[in-house]
Parts: structure tokens; sequence; C-alpha cells
């Protein structure tokens, strides 16, 4: 293989080499643990968290455009990288005093209105803390070229080992399915490169599945957008949501702290310094972050037993293990140093020096597009997340939504078949019975029961991105503005810069209990398109294509 | 949720801003058995959906009136309520394409001079001072009322919900409206509702988008209809817009919230009724971008965060419908108010809390009472600047 050049890249005041395909935080990692921003309130420190594009936590600006995915930018030679959100930088910023001066955060619906005549100075201030990034810069206006516009009689919405699987089966039975990838053909180590018999779309996130109306029209419209900020239309029949899933996020104090990741991070191929590291979690997860980290390792938590693969690969590797604990805090400034633990069989709390904490606890269905196709939920104890309703066959209650993998089912039942889901697609009368729910009861709910008769002190933010305080939720519970809907809009947990991917699950957990109610009475939200910020400048591109398409 | 009792002075159909206003100012008058249902949940209807502007621009003197004395209750809310509504009056700023529309614009002006407030038409050079990165021969003037301004609605739905219920009034959530109960001689005697028979001698139609139904089921139609309009927000900047911007060619309107974001909506050609629900379209979000992109191209790179929708409760004249109904007395309506319910809660709850009290509203009938649309000749007014 011809090497490419290698691109190079300013960030700062610095010029940072990158290997061709890396993306900025992958190419920023190998220079030691990146500090990125700071966040919008309390300009505490943020880091990168996630490392598949679902956090907030490695935002940049690049080339003047704010707020952009570092882990997810491929890095072009030339490109200028910015920190944002802090001054003079984010190791460093002067507004982190707020965090210090500001202990119990602050009520935004109640408080800063007195003296009346101060309100200007506070709405003043307000504006010029909210916001993540400026303004994209006039000199950042882009011509856009035209946007990409298809039609497809059956598309697959994801290409790992789920979608590829129905992908081929419907290639095998004579069909050319379409397949849209987030993932960019240059990572084609760990996506597919082609797929026999499909058209595949690489590097392409869809944002937007709008099922078809009576009287308007009798496709699917979906929207996506590429790796080169191209939006993409695509009319069609059937839609098979096989978009995975992702790990969850757990509450405690600190747990917003650069270090703490999630399992997709350190299982994600950007090479962080991630020291040593404690993993939370005793299943599948945890023993793939055990296998891949290895010796990097220190000790192996859970809240409740630890699974026998887990034990077996930790002693293996002589790697110690605290079941039955639950994570106090994590310790450190702007960065963690150590985790606390405390023993729920009554030894009392220790702490685990480390620099990383990964979480690998629960795994969430990435399966907002069907949710946002109309297709039904169910709720599942195991994971304590909801699912796609799902017949055995893969169908959701919307004709031509189908899900698959692990965006349909937890780990413990698994998807439908690939063989029988695409003979579903091709056959929609097919008979299926009704799937049970995942049995298992989950370990999350009394985590959070517990957690939420401990005293605290410091903040828990239970919404990075907007720095919403778990206090704020229980402030609302206790005026009267019960559920998840209320909650959203009383506190603003879920109306963050990551759609509430991470902290909706949690809220509507603590909702729960907090209001002593099933999680289906708390309700669920349902994301609002699109499913990832996308450019105006590229929707625009849509206008014309979509304007020609029958009635308003 | 169901109710307490079963007589009751006034039954408030709907628990979005006007509902919960017209039982503030009823329990602040003394009379406090007042019902307010409403089958959903706070700030599920437009009350919850809408951008949060509130001005005083308008063609009509009437509704600029009802407009500055909303203004003024909102800059006392936070004093009265307890509740920080982040009203920010960073001005409105209606943009003219034409001469045709810079004329228009000067009749909104001389409106607003002669009710005492300080409108002014801008040239471009001005604008360009205001809208940092509008597009070079985007418009040829505009009309700025610098105390205009944007509020977030939410704080406002949970001070008044905390306020009346503080006052005794009952607000029963998840409970429907069915239809109005009339005795054996025609006369309103009560509500059916979806948690049973309520007996009261006055209702109110508050129910925003699903006014028209209810008043339809009631047997007293006007002639407001529902229509869905969508809205999208962007993600969150660093501030750097201070009005709200509405272009008058095609309705297109954004404004910087406290947040950061910026909120808007255009005017595209709207699906009418409720029935398909709220959801977003492609359609509109292209058209949107499209829009914002042209006029400021600099944000071409900011992406949507999200996109939203609601109902309007348009009328052909485009006043509200304030006002007993002359077909049942007892029967007051509070609908119609297109996407301006929020900005003119504060006033008009006013006057239809004295409709259901039989006190006198100083309200010009031939324009706001629903008798308007039962004769062979309509209004004689209307407000056309329904923009933003």
């Amino acid at each position: 293989m011809a090497t490419a050049p290698s691109p190079r890249f300013r960030f700062g005041r610095s010029e940072v080499p990158a290997r061709p395909g890396d993306s900025i935080l992958a190419a920023l990692a190998r220079r030691g643990w990146p500090s990125l921003a700071r966040s919008i309130r309390y300009h505490r420190p943020r880091g990168p968290a996630c490392g598949v594009g679902q956090c907030t936590g490695c935002l940049v600006r690049v080339n003047g455009v704010p707020n952009v995915r570092s882990c997810q930018h491929p890095v072009h030679d030339g490109d200028v990288v910015r920190p944002e959100n802090s001054w003079p930088g984010p190791r460093f910023d002067l507004l982190g005093a707020l965090d210090l001066l500001l202990p119990n955060g602050v009520d935004t619906v109640h408080g800063l209105r007195r003296p009346s005549r101060a309100a200007p100075l506070y709405q003043w201030f307000g504006r010029r803390l909210a916001g993540f990034g400026r303004v994209p810069d006039r000199s950042a206006t882009t011509p856009r070229g035209s946007a990409l516009a298809l039609t497809a009689g059956i598309t697959v919405v994801g290409a790992g080992r789920s979608g590829r699987s129905v992908a081929e089966a419907l290639a095998r039975s004579g069909q050319r399915p379409l397949v849209v990838e987030r993932r960019t053909a240059a990572n084609a180590a760990r996506g597919p490169a082609s797929i026999e018999g499909v058209d595949l779309l690489p590097g392409t996130t869809a944002t937007f599945l709008d099922p078809p109306r009576a009287g308007e029209s009798s496709e699917f419209t979906l929207l996506g957008i590429d790796s080169g900020d191209r939006a993409i239309l695509v009319r069609t029949t059937t839609v098979v949501v096989a978009t995975g899933a992702y790990d969850g996020s757990l509450l405690f104090e600190g747990s917003d702290r650069p270090g703490v990741i999630t399992a997709d991070l350190a299982l994600s191929g950007i090479d962080l310094p991630l020291g040593k590291v404690v993993v939370v979690g005793g299943g599948a997860r945890a023993l793939a972050v055990v296998e891949r980290l290895s010796g990097g390792v220190g000790a192996v938590v859970a809240f409740g037993e630890i699974g026998p693969e887990v034990v077996r690969a930790a002693s293996e590797r002589n790697i110690p293990l605290y079941p039955r604990s639950r994570v106090v805090r994590s310790v450190g400034r702007s960065h963690v140093r150590a985790l606390e633990l405390s023993r729920r069989d009554g030894g009392g709390t220790f702490r685990l020096p480390c620099r990383t904490v990964v979480l690998a606890h629960r795994r969430l269905p990435n399966a907002q597009l069907a949710f946002q196709g109309g297709a039904r939920r169910r709720w599942h104890d195991g994971p304590a997340a909801y699912f796609p309703e799902i017949d055995a066959l893969g169908r959701t209650s919307v004709p031509g939504i189908f899900a698959v993998g692990s965006a349909a089912a937890p780990g413990d039942l698994g998807g439908p078949a690939a063989e029988q889901a695409a003979a579903a697609v091709l056959d929609p009368t097919l008979a299926a019975a009704p799937r049970p729910a995942s049995g298992a009861p989950g370990e999350l709910v009394p985590y959070y029961r517990e957690l939420l008769q401990e005293p605290r002190r410091g903040k828990w933010v239970l919404c990075p991105c907007e720095d919403v305080l778990l206090e704020e939720l229980e402030a609302a519970t206790a005026r009267g503005y019960r559920g998840i809907e209320l909650g959203m809009r009383y506190t603003g947990v879920g109306t963050g810069l990551c759609q509430g991917r991470y902290c909706l699950p949690e809220a509507i957990v603590l909702l729960s209990i907090l209001e002593g109610r099933e999680p289906t009475e708390v309700g669920h939200v349902t994301q609002r398109p699109p499913l990832v910020p996308t450019s105006l400048g590229s929707l625009a591109t849509l206008r014309d294509e979509l304007a020609s398409g029958g009635g308003p | 949720m169901t109710p307490e009792r079963t007589d009751y002075r006034a039954v408030v159909v709907g628990a979005g801003v006007l509902g919960l206003y017209t039982a503030y100012h009823l329990a602040k008058a003394g009379e406090r058995r007042v019902l307010v249902v409403d089958r959903g949940r706070l700030s599920a209807g437009g009350s919850g959906r809408n951008g949060g502007g509130v001005r005083q621009q308008w063609e009509t003197r009437s509704t600029i009136r009802l407009s500055r004395e909303a203004v003024a209750a909102y800059r006392r809310f936070d004093r009265e309520f307890g509740h920080n509504i982040w009203f920010r009056q960073g001005g409105y700023l209606f943009l003219a394409g034409s001469p045709g529309e810079l004329e228009r614009l000067s009749r909104v002006r001389n409106a607003g001079r002669a009710e005492g407030l300080p409108v002014r038409l801008v040239g471009e050079g001005e604008v360009a001072r205001l809208v940092d990165g509008i597009a070079p021969g985007a418009c040829l003037g505009a009309c700025y009322l610098a105390s205009d301004g944007t509020l977030y609605p939410y704080p406002v739905l949970w001070g008044l919900y905390e306020a009346v219920r503080a006052l005794g009034v009952e607000v029963a959530l998840g409970v429907e409206a069915l239809e109005v109960l009339r005795d054996d001689r025609g006369a309103l005697s009560g509500v059916l509702t979806s948690s049973g028979r309520v007996s009261s001698p006055t209702v109110v139609n508050a129910a925003g988008g699903w006014s028209g139904e209810f008043s339809r089921r009631c047997g007293l139609a006007v002639r407001n209809t529902a229509t869905r309009h969508e809205i999208l927000a962007t993600e969150p900047v660093k501030a750097f817009l201070e009005p709200m911007v509405v272009r008058v060619s095609d309705g297109l309107y954004f404004s910087q919230s406290m947040r950061g974001e910026l909120v808007g909506g255009l005017s595209v050609p709207h699906l009418p009724g409720t029935e398909a629900g709220v959801p977003s379209s492609p359609r509109f979000v292209s058209a949107m971008a499209s829009a914002l992109v042209g006029l400021l191209p600099r944000l071409s790179g900011l992406g949507v965060l999200r996109a939203w929708a609601g109902f309007y409760d348009d009328t052909p004249d485009g006043l509200p419908v304030i006002g007993e109904d002359p077909r049942l007395p007892g029967f007051v309506h509070a609908n119609g108010f297109g996407g301006h319910g929020f900005m003119l809660a504060p006033s008009a709850s006013r006057r239809v809390a004295a409709a259901v009290l039989g006190e006198p509203v100083d309200l010009d009938p031939k324009e706001f009472s629903p008798a308007r649309f039962l004769g062979p000749d309509s209004s004689p007014s209307a407000e056309r600047l329904q923009l933003g």
C-alpha cells in the first residue's frame, strides 16, 4: 500500500502530526491526555468520555466552526483546531473559579433575579456563560456541493455484526440493500470496506427518520450526514435499524471528571494514556476491557457480583476484584487520581489510586432512529432501559421499520437471527411470536436507591453537557413536576448537545425511585431530530430536493 | 388526577399560559372555586412549544395595547411569581426586502408611535450592526423596537401553576373536557370531563390548538383552526445576536435564547388540523436552514440541535377570540391567538377573567368578540402582522 503523506494540523500554538485516517482526538491522544474545553455553566474540566461521537467531552473548534466532535472529525492537512469555552485555556481557566464559588450550583429557575435592576447584568453574564463555542467565523462559510439523493428499497442502518449479517442475507435473496454506516472507509480495520452485493455508504450518520404519513408520502425519508458534511437523502420503503449499542454512564460525585470514560472509549482504538485503570462492571463489557487493556487494569469493581469469566480473566492477570462495592466519588482536580468506593456489606470506604475509570456496567441501545420513526418502546429491567418492542423476526410496531442486534434487545436476550429478520423484511406476512422482556433484574436501581440515601457533598453532575445537577432533578420532583418530560423541561436535563444520550437513561431510573413509580410511568423522551447536530449549510442543500415531494 | 369537588364557579379548559393566567386573575379577584382541566401535562401544548418571543409591534391599536400591558406584566413576573423567566428585552427587528414591505413597516412604525412606543425605521447600516454577519443587500431597512424581547416559557408556567394552586385553584392534569352540559332550559350548567361531571355556570375555552375542536364539540364553533407550525433550535453558542429577527417576505424568524441556541421558524405551508400530531418534517428543517444560511451565511457550519412542532390556533382576521359566546351565556372564549398566545396572555387573560365574572371588558367587541364570526359580515379590522 502506498503511504499517504501524513497530515498535520494546528492545535493552539503547536503543530500536531497525524496518521492518515486519524481523527483529531486520535492524533491528540498520542501526545497525552488532551484538555479541550470546560463545561458550560460552572467551567468544570471536561475530557473525552466515549470516543464514538455520542458524548460532548471532546468538542473543539475546527477551522472556525464550533462544537466539532474531535473523535469523529478526520484530520485534514492544515486544519486549525482550538479549544473552546475556556480562558485563557482549558487547563487553567479563570472562570473555573465559578465552580468553587458556587459549590451547590445555581438555581436558574428561582435565582438570579434580585434586585430587579441587576437582571440585565445577570442576563449579560448568563448569555456569555451559556453556549459552548463561539458562533462560526465569517470566513468559515465554505461553499457546499449538492446533496446526495438516493432511492432504495431496503436500507440497513449500521454495518456492524448484525447489520452486515442482515444485509448479506438480503443480498443472498437477490436484493441489493443500501447500507448506511457511520464509520469511514479509512477506519476499514474496524468497519467494513465493502459487503458483497450491497451498496455501502460509509462515513454516514443517519440523523432523521421521517415515517410515511397518509396523504403525504408512501416512503420513509431518511436524512444523513457524511464525514465531509454532505447531506444525504434516502427515500426508502424499509429501514432495518442495526445501530448497535453504547456504554451508559454512571452518576457519582465527580463522575464528570476527565479520566472517567466509558468502555466504548477504552475499546475505540484511540490511544489515550490511560495509566492505571479501574474497571466498573462485572459482565461481558468488563471482560472485553480487561482483555484489551490487560496489564493496565488495576482493579475490577462491581456493584453486585462479578461474572465468572471476568473473575477468570482477572485472576490470570493478578487483577484484584472488588465485588459488592459502590462507587462513592472520583478523587482529583482536573483529572482522576483515585476512585473512592464503599463496601456494601459494611466494610467502610476505600480508595483505589488510578488515572482512568472505565464504566463497563451497562449497554444501552442506540435505537433512537427507530423511536423517531414511531416504533413503540419496551422497558427491560436488566439494563434498565427502553428497547424497541419487536417480535421474534425483528419487526417493530411500525410497518417497514425493523430492529436487529444490540439496538433491538439486551445482551442476555440477543437480537433476532439475521436470516429470519431478512426473511421477514422480504415477506411481511410471516407470523412470529412477540418476544419476552429481559427477566434478569438489574443492578442500577438498587445502586441509585442507595446513592440517593447517602449524604452528599460537592456537585453531582447528572447532565455534563449543561451541568445539570442531581439536586435540580430532586427539586423538580419535590415541587410536583413528575415524569421525565416535566423533569427535562424543569431542569434542562436531556436538552444539551448530546441530546440526552447519557443523562436521560439515568434520569429515568432516578425519577422512578424519587417518584416511587415504575420507569414506564415516569415515561420516555423521543429524541427530536436530528439525532446528532447537523449543519445548517448541509441541510440547506436539501431544500430543493425536498420541496418537490407532495403536500406540506 | 380527578377534580375534588363537583361544583365550581368557573371551569377553565386548558392549563396553558392563557388558562393558568385566567385562573390567576379569577383567584386574585377573590374567586377561588376555579377548576383548570387539561388533558395533557403542563407544557405539552403550545405554551411549552413556542419560541418565547414577546413584541409590541403590530398594525392594530388594540393589539398594541394588549401587548404593551403584557410586556409590563412579564417585566414584573419575577417579583409577582418568584420565578426567573429570563425576560430579555433585546428588541424585535422586522426586515423589509422590498419598497412595498418597507411601506408596510412604516405603517407598523406609525401605529406604534401613535401609542407612544419608540418604534423606529432603521437603515441597512444599523441592521448590519444589530445582526452581525447579515448578508450584504439582504434587506432595505427594518422596523425596530428595543423594548420587545424574548423570555423562557417554562418558568412562566411553573410560576403560574404554583401561584394558582397556592391561591386555592384546582388544576386537574390528565383530565379532558369532553363537552359542556346544559340544564333542561338549555343554559350552561357544567362540563362533562373524562373524570365525570362537574357543575359550573361558566366555562372558559382556553384549549389553544384544541380549542376549535372543543368549541365544535359543544356546538359553539367559531372560525378558528389549528395548524401545525414547526420550529428548530441550533447548538448553543456564545451570545452574538441581541434582537429577535423577523423577515417580512417569508416569515423567517429567529432569536438567540439565554442558553445560546438560535431558535426560530419560517412561514412554510403548514399542515392543518391536529390529527397528524406534532412531528417535525425534513422539508421544514431544510427550508429553514436554507433561509437562515441565506440571511446569515456565517451560520452555515452551525449544527441544528433539534426540531419540533406545535399548533397555532388561527382566526381569519388574525385577532384572538375573547369574550362570551352569545349562543350560550357563560361560555367564554379565550382562543384564536395564532402563534401569539404567550405574548398576549397576561393582558388578554385579564379580560377573559372579567368576562367570567360578568364585569365590563375593555375590548372592542367588534374586534374580539366571538359574535364577529356569527353574523353575515365579519370583522371590520384585522391584524395581518402574523409573523414571528
